[in-house]
């Protein structure tokens, strides 16, 4: 009765063995083959990683590359970091965790790096308003950007001959002359309260005043949603209010086949929507411009996070072949196969405009270097924005949002009791 | 008989009880307990869920008490919950009394109004959306009735009415169950009794049936209006907590503000002081019902 277990057992520890022999048989009889952990969030883009991994190590046999890929990134890297695992390489949406992760230290500083030179200053700005571990630091190197403006229905631009709004005043008189002729200027989707996101941080990157979150961050000046506000509130509603009747009750999925399949002239929506627009619908033939938030032409900026970005452990065990592959990722070629692949936007300053023709309206500003990051990435994630929003555009008062929006930043800010090591 | 047992078995349990009991009690301990007490702990800390953090004494509670989300999200579960738990008894114990009569397909049609309990609530509830946002607006259109045309979940004012139809509809199922065990208790002697005095049957369940499931109703009150007080499901799948914080009933606050929201350390302090509110109202709940049950 006893042996089967026993034999069993005994199986179970050759098995143990065979398997530790192995493992010990390829890890460190490397002498000369470093291996990289290569942390990638970006679900979506592990195939043309694959690619580039290959590449690479067949120009580097002294480096293996293995590429480290999970569901939840923003959680998956937390993980991580309790265990003190910190990857070698990363590919981290730079976002305001991602933020938080820099001041706390985890990333190596980059300001040495041959590719801090060839990035877009703006982009790399974007980036550095997230948080650095000391101000003099880069801990992040943009690899891929995206867009945020407003989609359009070529087609039914063209049938009422309507060009692409520059001013505040065009869209407006655009959005009429839909309506007079029966069709949903935009299709808004308020079922889904972060769709309502996107245009305001729009309206208010654009116009609120310099350095807004700084000071309110400071507390000092009289910086605040309530004084500074009102005109991207009101704005926000406006081009709320010209969306279809049955706009509460549809959610993303159902704007982007519908907006796919032309039931509307405009899409408040960014680059990011794009193939799921295509997947709807690949025949739409959908163009976008920037949000023309003001009278002025010249003041137009497009919104831009980088979607993917590159660090360093900052205690990598081989930070010289980390740099190498981190040279070799942000190399023109890798990134522009990279942005043609993913219909993103190249962060590089040698880089041709995008030829997407669902980006060109978008894509003069990259070069030109008129861009600003997503003001959300300012506010804390316990800021309930997105649900705020969505009660302002369904009908609620602009006094009551922006003063909820202070109310909220204020309660927050009074409760975050920062640690002693982060103590001024 | 007794003459041939030792005394002293009676007095002492046997040694093999224990060892039945352990697994259960390190099973619960290990994920019941130790997770509770480490909540605690934390709810006296600036803990983000990662990360370095440090103690800061009461100030968790304290902020909790301004801060008028939480306030708000209280409001509306205590509404939620008061209205369902009633809405869900008096439907419940109404199907019950049917159910127990002398009908046809008796046992078959027990069984059909068992069935939303045996669904997930999440399914359950995408499909009440899909109902709420798609099915009824096209009805109503079609009949002409203009109040319906939208979905009721879209307005702020009505989107609760829509989180209640869905949560009675699910917890209905289970009351059922327990109301027909207690009208099964009791015996149609008094019910032919009750008839030969003239009483109407308004009267006789007035007099007999009510009061002989007092026991079944204290049980069905305190475990519905706990559960309700909980909700979680209903809502993600509802509403998310929409049209902008109409929804938000505390649980999805706590789950919001500390896993999404980073702030792990204060919206811990937040479930603790939940926890205590519910035990205290599930303890009054069930002193004074308890009180007016018939004794025999």
């Amino acid at each position: 009765m006893f042996k089967q277990p026993r034999s069993s057992r005994a199986k179970l520890f050759a098995t143990a063995a065979a398997t530790a022999l192995m493992l010990s048989a390829c890890a460190p009889s490397d002498t000369d083959v470093v291996t990289l952990d290569f942390f990638q969030f970006k679900p979506e883009a592990v195939g043309s990683f694959d690619k580039i991994i290959s590449e690479f190590e067949a120009q580097n046999p002294g480096i293996n590359v293995v590429q480290n890929h999970v569901p939840n990134a923003d959680t998956a890297i937390r993980t991580l970091l309790v265990k003190n695992k910190t990857p070698d390489v990363l590919t981290l949406n730079t976002n305001g965790n991602y933020g938080r992760l820099a001041e706390a230290g985890v990333f190596a500083d980059l300001s040495d790096h041959p590719a801090v030179d060839t990035v877009l200053p703006a982009v790399k700005d974007i980036v550095q308003e997230l948080g650095t571990r000391t101000p003099s630091e880069i801990n992040a190197l943009p690899f891929s950007s995206n867009a945020s403006g407003i989609l359009y229905n070529k087609d039914i631009f063209a049938k009422y001959d309507v060009d692409p709004p520059r001013t505040w005043d065009e869209l407006i008189e655009a959005a009429e002359t839909f309506k007079a002729n029966g069709v949903t200027p935009f299709y808004t989707t308020l079922k889904d309260a972060w769709t309502v996101g996107p245009a305001f941080v729009n309206l208010g990157g654009a116009l609120q005043p310099e350095g807004f979150f700084a000071d309110l961050l400071s507390k000092e000046g009289d910086a605040s949603f309530s004084k500074d506000y009102p005109e991207a509130a009101e704005k926000l509603k406006t081009l709320f209010s010209y969306g279809q009747p049955d706009a509460p009750s549809k959610d993303y999925n159902a704007g982007n086949a519908a907006f796919g399949a032309g039931e509307a002239a405009m899409y408040l929506q960014g680059s990011y929507a794009i193939p799921a627009i295509r997947a709807a619908n690949p025949d739409a033939n959908i163009g976008s411009f920037p949000y023309p938030a003001s009278n002025d032409p010249a003041e137009t900026v497009v919104v831009s996070g980088v979607d993917v970005g590159i660090s360093i452990g900052r205690d990598t065990e081989h930070p010289e072949e980390a740099r190498k592959f981190t040279e070799f990722l942000l190399s023109q070629e890798v990134v522009e196969a990279y942005a043609k692949e993913q219909s993103a936007f190249s962060p590089l300053k040698a880089s041709p405009p995008s030829e997407d023709p669902a980006l060109e309206g978008l894509a003069p500003y990259f070069t030109e270097g008129r861009l600003i990051g997503f003001i959300d990435h300012q506010i804390p994630s316990s800021l309930p924005l997105a649900p705020l929003l969505q009660e302002f555009v369904l009908g609620g008062s602009t006094e009551d949002l922006l003063a909820s929006l202070d109310n909220e930043w204020n309660k927050i800010a009074a409760r975050t009791i920062s640690n002693e090591k982060d103590k001024p | 008989m007794s003459t041939l047992t030792r005394p002293n078995v009676g007095r002492k349990t046997p040694r093999v009880f224990y060892f039945m009991v352990l697994p259960a009690l390190v099973i619960f301990a290990v994920f019941h307990t130790v997770p509770l007490l480490s909540g605690i702990y934390f709810s006296f800390t600036n803990y983000a869920g990662y990360g370095e953090w440090s103690f800061v004494g009461l100030s968790n509670y304290i902020n909790l008490f301004r801060d008028d989300r939480i306030l708000n999200a209280y409001g509306f579960t205590f509404l939620f919950a008061i209205v369902s738990t009633v809405a869900v008894n008096v439907i419940s114990l109404a199907v019950a009394i049917a159910l127990n009569g002398r009908i046809k397909f008796k046992t078959g049609f027990r069984g059909i109004f068992f069935i939303p309990n045996i669904l997930s609530i999440l399914i359950v509830g995408y499909v009440f959306n899909y109902l709420f946002s798609n099915s009824v607006p096209a009805i109503a259109q079609a009949l002409g009735i203009n109040a319906l045309t939208t979905s009721i979940l879209a307005d702020a004012d009505t989107a609760w009415i829509g989180v209640v139809i869905l949560s009675v509809w699910q917890a209905a199922a289970f009351n059922i169950i327990i109301y027909l065990a207690g009208l099964q208790t009791i015996g149609g002697e008094l019910y032919e009794a009750a008839s030969l005095d003239g009483a109407s049957s308004w009267r006789q369940f007035r007099s007999i049936t009510f009061p002989l499931i007092g026991a079944f109703f204290t049980i069905n009150m305190v475990l519905s209006l706990k559960n309700f007080l909980q909700v979680f499901d209903q809502i993600v799948s509802l509403t998310a907590g929409g049209p902008g914080t109409s929804t938000e009933s505390i649980s999805l606050l706590i789950y919001r503000g500390g896993f999404e929201g980073g702030e792990y350390g204060y919206q811990t302090a937040n479930a603790v002081i939940y926890l205590i509110v519910i035990i205290a109202i599930s303890f009054v709940q069930l002193r004074i019902l308890q009180r007016r049950e018939a004794s025999f």
